[in-house]
């Protein structure tokens, strides 16, 4: 091996690291959850376990802070619309039932992949009241470009007020 | 002996004071028991749209049925879907040459309730897992031609210019605005998802009415809730030129394929 070849190989290297450093900024990094044991079965989640339809949409936490449960389908988010009041800790998790796909909100930088069989788990807070559009920023097939939801961030007031076992979506508002 | 007098000795104290704590002690594990159960009470049980799920297993045994079985044992749906598979009334819908998962998985969820139809919720009683497969097997192999004069009792209606134009958009292209994904990604022909029949071929009446239901919530069976979701979306126009759109065989084009391999 000599010098010129070890300088060829390490610009490639240098080249190949700025490909994933796009505008958006990946603010959970699924491949770390093989590691810890987020596991689902991407092709029975419907069946049991925490992505039942019923499970599906915004949870109120007890000290304030709200959950919200999502699966990334090709070519869709369910649920298509969620309501989070604004200014509060919003945890989220998300996973697919099929292909890699990668959310990111209208308005922010941020970005979540989401794999098939590991869940992703981020915190996000919306500082502003409004309508956000999340858009699937991975290319997942035919209808990819269509794969878009909407995040009402509504003021405290206006979010309603979820018993323990009941979950919010815009429908329900 | 020291021993013998202790116990003695005790229970002479005990009466009162410990006869009140145990009893004390009992209602709380009761109340306790009751806030815990009252908790279980509201947790509402998992809604589970179908049982199936598209593991491997489950796509070999939907489609390992045999055709000549499933020949005599469809002799009991021409009745209702028409002997060719191209059922006479339009609100029944056609099963010929729909993909193998397709039927099958409604089948499955007609026996399991998990589709009600007063039709259909009997008659998928009545079949065995073997009768499903067998029966599947040969509707998938019934031929669709992409000359729609040569398809039975189809087409039906003609859409009108405007309904055309608004259902062929949203057919190819979707409505990337409201988050409307192009049918075509996942009924075929660009790309088929498992367990989505084609619709090339079905009734007018029966894309609309299974439409309607999605988006009113009396069909519940889709998986992870595409379907309820997309037809919530739509307008009440937009469902009714799509149906008129596959009720006519505009989805049919001459070389497309209209079943998944
Ligand atoms: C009494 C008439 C009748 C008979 C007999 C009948 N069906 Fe049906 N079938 C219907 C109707 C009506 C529907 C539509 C149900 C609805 O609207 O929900 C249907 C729906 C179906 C569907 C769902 C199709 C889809 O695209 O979702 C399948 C599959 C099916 N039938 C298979 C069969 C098979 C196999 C048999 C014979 C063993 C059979 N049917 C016999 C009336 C009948
Ligand atoms: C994300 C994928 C997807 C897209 C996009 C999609 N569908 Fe579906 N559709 C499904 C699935 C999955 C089913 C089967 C539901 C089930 O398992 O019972 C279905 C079933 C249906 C049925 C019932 C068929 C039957 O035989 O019972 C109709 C009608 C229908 N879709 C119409 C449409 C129309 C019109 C569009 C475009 C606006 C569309 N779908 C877009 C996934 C999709
Ligand atoms: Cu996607």
């Amino acid at each position: 091996m000599n010098w010129r070849k070890l300088r060829t190989l390490f610009l490639w290297a240098f080249a190949l690291s700025l490909i994933p450093a796009t505008r958006y900024y990946q603010i959970d990094v699924p491949l770390l959850h093989f590691l810890r044991g987020h596991h689902v079965d991407p092709l029975s989640l419907h069946l049991a376990g925490e992505f039942v339809e019923n499970n599906l949409g915004t949870e109120q936490n007890s000290d304030g802070s709200v959950t919200v449960r999502m699966i990334a389908q090709q070519y869709l988010f369910i649920p298509h619309c969620i309501v989070v009041p604004v200014g509060v800790p919003v945890h989220l998790r998300i996973t697919s039932a099929d292909a890699v796909h990668s959310l990111t909100f209208n308005g922010t930088d941020d970005a979540v992949k989401v794999l098939p069989g590991t869940v992703s788990q981020t915190q996000l807070q919306f500082p502003k009241a409004g309508d956000y559009k999340t858009v699937c920023r991975e290319f997942c097939g035919a209808g990819h470009y269509a794969m878009r939801s909407e995040v009402k961030v509504v003021p405290r007031d206006q979010f309603p007020t979820l018993q323990p076992g009941e979950r919010g979506t815009c429908a329900a508002q | 002996m020291l021993r013998n007098n202790r116990p003695a000795a005790s229970a002479a104290n005990l009466p009162r004071p410990k006869a009140a704590l145990t009893l004390g002690f009992t209602l709380l594990v009761t109340l306790a028991a009751c806030a815990l159960l009252l908790q279980a009470g509201d947790s509402p049980p998992d809604r589970v749209p179908s049982n199936v799920a598209w593991t491997p297993e489950t796509i070999a045994a939907a489609s390992s049925g045999d055709a000549f079985r499933g020949l005599l044992l469809a002799k009991r749906c021409g009745h209702c879907h028409g002997d060719e598979g191209f059922s006479a009334r339009a609100s029944t819908p056609n099963l010929a040459g729909l993909n193998k998962l397709a039927i099958w998985k409604q089948l499955e969820d007609f026996r399991t309730q998990k589709r009600l139809s007063h039709a259909m919720d009997p008659i998928a009683a009545s079949l065995s897992p073997r009768d499903e497969a067998d029966v599947v097997a040969y509707f998938s192999k019934l031929p669709v031609f992409t000359d729609p004069q040569d398809n039975r009792a189809f087409p039906q209606s003609r859409p009108d210019q405007g309904h055309a134009a608004i259902a062929t958009h949203l057919v190819s292209f979707g409505d990337g605005e409201r988050g409307i994904p192009p049918c075509q990604a996942c009924h075929g022909p660009v790309a088929y998802r498992p367990g989505v029949p084609s619709l090339m071929t079905q009734n007018t009446d029966y894309v609309l009415i299974q439409l309607e239901a999605f988006a009113n919530g009396t069909r519940t069976n889709d998986i992870n809730e595409p379907m309820r979701t997309i037809a919530a979306l739509l307008t009440e126009e937009e469902r009714k030129a799509l149906a008129e759109y596959y009720g006519s065989g505009l989805g049919l084009q001459s070389g497309s394929s209209t079943s998944p391999k």
